[in-house]
């Protein structure tokens, strides 16, 4: 077996996405390479990925965030960004993880909406919106959901 | 500061929320990134190898699928680690970790029976919905910092 | 044939999480083949998982039912489709099943089915990616039905080295000996069957190897073709029985695995290939005979006394307790003949119950190898499938047979070739 000697040892990587009428991923690429300071960034469809210490990572989130606050969402990343390993070129199709952030993307203007709505709440208010029922007792069908993503 | 479980391992929101309310949120990411970033022998593409399963022998029996062990190899550790956690029932469509039900069976039991701090729900189907799901969550993460401090 | 590798689309589910997905891009890049995921969106997820209409809870099944429906409805291409999934996951075994004879009724994609754990090693898996990859790049040469020139064919088997030498479509030559050193085995037998054909070596006008020696020999005898035994068998038993167009089964028990192919028209569409325990092999049948003090060529017909010994209490799922077993048998006062007529029966419900569930069985269903000589597991066989099962002539040469008939398709070449210079 083929001895491995791992890159970018003590890096993390951050996923930034954003689904907003006022922000584009290029936007967002854009900010991050003004405050980049020599650390990773890479472009992409949704947004963008960064990659360096967790200090450098985090202070350019915390800075990604302020643009549009309820409509950019962040994630942990276990590959750095274009690791052949997990690159769509290299694999013919797409990582799993991919359709999974396709699925979770579909509710971000909900959340984005509850984002917003929640950052202006007193404690009893957040207590009250917190008390509403969910989960609903069953669960709902991924088909009944996309209806009404559809429908919304 | 605490570190959250969060269930589908691989969600985009649950990551974000919980460290966008201040807290850690433990998912697969932290796991294949210990695993990408250790050397070893190389084993493309998650640099797991036959011992993974193994060690997840710890948590599911030898009659156990290979592939439950492997991925109980990723998460039982997180869920030692974890002092809180959230579960999104139903992750129907999250693949690859969170790509076999058996595995995701047993870790939703495993953070069940743990004696912490839990939040239980599903995803939003409507704005309604998406204001009482940020508001769960952040009075959850709100509570255990204030659980923190006392 | 272009020189792009073979693409093979990879429909597995826990092969990552198993450790093993190294092991599967390696045994493929071995052969020169290249495996790939077929790319598909979450709304083809969806739509196809409904298609299908099998439910399953396991996201990554889902996924699978998805990337092999677009590959048979045409969306993706693939030349050949490997599909897999945990050993004892029983959801998974499900959709595997039926995703694999979706995918025969549905195309013409050669597709091979496993189960792993973690393992599974590239080794274990190189002749089953070897033997679609070589069904995908060469399926001028597998549709070859008639022998032409003078061919020799060398299989070098885990028990036994054979050779077969062949002229205008009849055997001419025959070498048959236990495998000792791989080398010494096959010129022992080649020369065997040069004496016998009244040939020389320098009249052979093409040669082909097959078995677990085939790299090594096939390297020692500069030969035109070296290819794993699944293709290779699975065309020698069907040219033998005269089977080469419809549908058809072969079953080859051997000394240390089972192949089980399902061939349409000549060409392999889908097989399986192993078997968990050595109690489910000829090596069985060997412990057996000598146990009973018989020679392994006496076995079939000491087997074929007895009645089919189903009531002897005999189970080789594992090689120890079957050993176990056929001592408990004797002791208990069954005759030989019972006895062996039970472990005949034994082996065939083994390969039965681990094996055959992987393929459709079509009629004719054809036996080949050292193990078809016993009667009494032909017979087994042929009771547990509810069929009259096809014993060709020279079936223990199979593979020999097979590879002499392949390797004719350079005859032709190697003549043009030799007129030019």
């Amino acid at each position: 077996m083929k001895p491995y000697v791992p890159e970018y040892v003590g890096t993390v990587t951050k996923y930034v996405f954003v689904d907003s009428p006022d922000t584009t991923p290029q936007d967002i690429a854009t900010a991050a390479y003004e405050v980049a300071q020599g650390v990773m960034i890479k472009e992409t469809c949704f947004g963008c990925q960064i990659t360096g210490s967790p200090e450098d990572v985090s202070r350019i989130v915390d800075h990604l965030r302020t643009l549009d606050p309820y409509r950019i969402f962040v994630k942990d990343r276990g590959f750095p960004p274009g690791d052949s390993r997990r690159c769509r070129a290299d694999l013919g199709g797409a990582r799993p993880g991919y359709l999974g952030h396709e699925f979770e993307m579909k509710m971000a203007p909900y959340i984005s909406y509850g984002l917003e709505a929640v950052s202006k709440m007193t404690a009893e208010e957040l207590a009250k919106a917190a008390g509403s029922p969910l989960p609903t007792e069953e669960p709902l069908d991924a088909d009944i959901l996309e209806q009404l993503f559809l429908e919304d | 500061m605490a570190k959250v479980f969060i269930y589908p391992a691989t969600s985009l929101m649950l990551s974000d929320l919980v460290a966008r309310y201040g807290h850690t949120p433990l998912g697969s990411a932290v796991s294949i990134r210990e695993h990408i970033q250790t050397p070893g022998f190389d084993s493309p593409p998650l640099q797991m190898t036959a011992e993974d399963p193994q060690k997840g022998l710890k948590w599911a029996a030898v009659e156990v699928p290979s592939g439950i062990r492997g991925r109980m190899s990723l998460y039982g550790p997180l869920v030692e680690e974890a002092e809180a956690a959230i579960i999104i029932d139903e992750p129907e469509l999250s693949f690859g970790c969170m790509g076999c039900a058996r595995t995701n069976e047993l870790l939703c039991f495993m953070l069940r029976e743990k004696d912490m701090p839990r939040l239980e729900l599903r995803y939003p189907a409507s704005r309604e919905e998406g204001v009482t799901f940020v508001a769960q969550i952040k009075k959850f993460l709100d509570d255990l910092k204030k659980e923190e401090e006392a | 044939m272009s020189d792009r590798p073979v693409r093979i689309a990879q429909i597995t589910c826990g092969a990552e999480y198993s450790g093993i997905q190294n092991e599967i891009t390696s045994a493929a890049a071995t052969v020169g083949a290249q495996m790939f995921y077929p790319d598909v969106a979450l709304k083809d997820v969806k739509t196809a998982y409904k298609e299908f209409g099998l439910p399953v809870k396991s996201p990554d099944l889902k996924l699978a039912i998805a990337r092999a429906k677009a590959i048979v409805e045409g969306r993706i291409e693939a030349d050949g489709i490997f599909i897999a999934s945990c050993f004892r996951c029983a959801e998974a075994a499900i959709v595997r099943n039926e995703l694999r004879r979706y995918i025969v009724e549905n195309s013409k994609i050669p597709v091979v089915s496993y189960s792993f754990n973690e393992r599974t090693s590239s080794s274990t898996l190189l002749t089953r990616l070897e033997a679609l990859s070589t069904i995908a790049k060469r399926r001028e040469l597998m549709a070859r039905e008639v022998q032409v020139g003078i061919t020799m064919g060398v299989d070098s088997g885990s028990s036994t080295t054979k050779c077969v030498i062949m002229k205008d479509n009849e055997i001419v030559g025959t070498g048959w000996k236990p495998t000792t050193e791989v080398l010494k085995s096959a010129d022992d037998v080649i020369a065997e069957a040069l004496a016998e054909s009244g040939l020389k070596m320098s009249d052979i006008e093409a040669i082909g190897t097959t078995g677990y020696g085939r790299f090594l020999i096939g390297k020692h005898l500069n030969a035109d073709l070296v290819q794993e035994e699944l293709t290779v068998n699975s065309k020698g038993a069907v040219y033998l029985a005269n089977a080469q167009k419809g549908f058809a089964t072969v079953i080859d028990i051997g000394g240390m695995d089972n192949k089980a192919i399902s061939v349409n028209d000549g060409i392999p569409g889908s097989f399986t290939m192993g078997g968990i325990c050595a109690g489910a092999s000829g090596r069985f049948l060997e412990m057996t005979s000598k146990r009973l003090g018989v020679d392994i060529t006496e076995l079939g017909a000491l087997s074929m006394k007895s009645a089919g010994g189903e009531d002897v209490p005999m189970n080789s799922y594992c090689i120890v307790f079957g050993t176990q077993s056929l001592v408990n048998a004797l002791a208990a006062g069954y005759k030989p003949e019972d006895v062996a007529a039970a472990s005949c029966h034994s082996v065939a419900q083994q390969v039965y119950e681990q094996q055959l569930q992987e393929v459709d069985i079509k009629e004719p269903v054809i036996m080949v190898g050292g193990s078809s000589l016993i009667q009494g597991l032909v017979r087994a066989m042929g009771r547990m499938l509810k069929t009259e099962v096809v014993v060709p002539h020279h079936s223990q040469y199979i593979g020999a047979v097979g590879a002499a008939l392949i390797a004719s398709g350079f005859v032709e070449k190697k003549r043009a070739e030799k007129k030019e210079a």
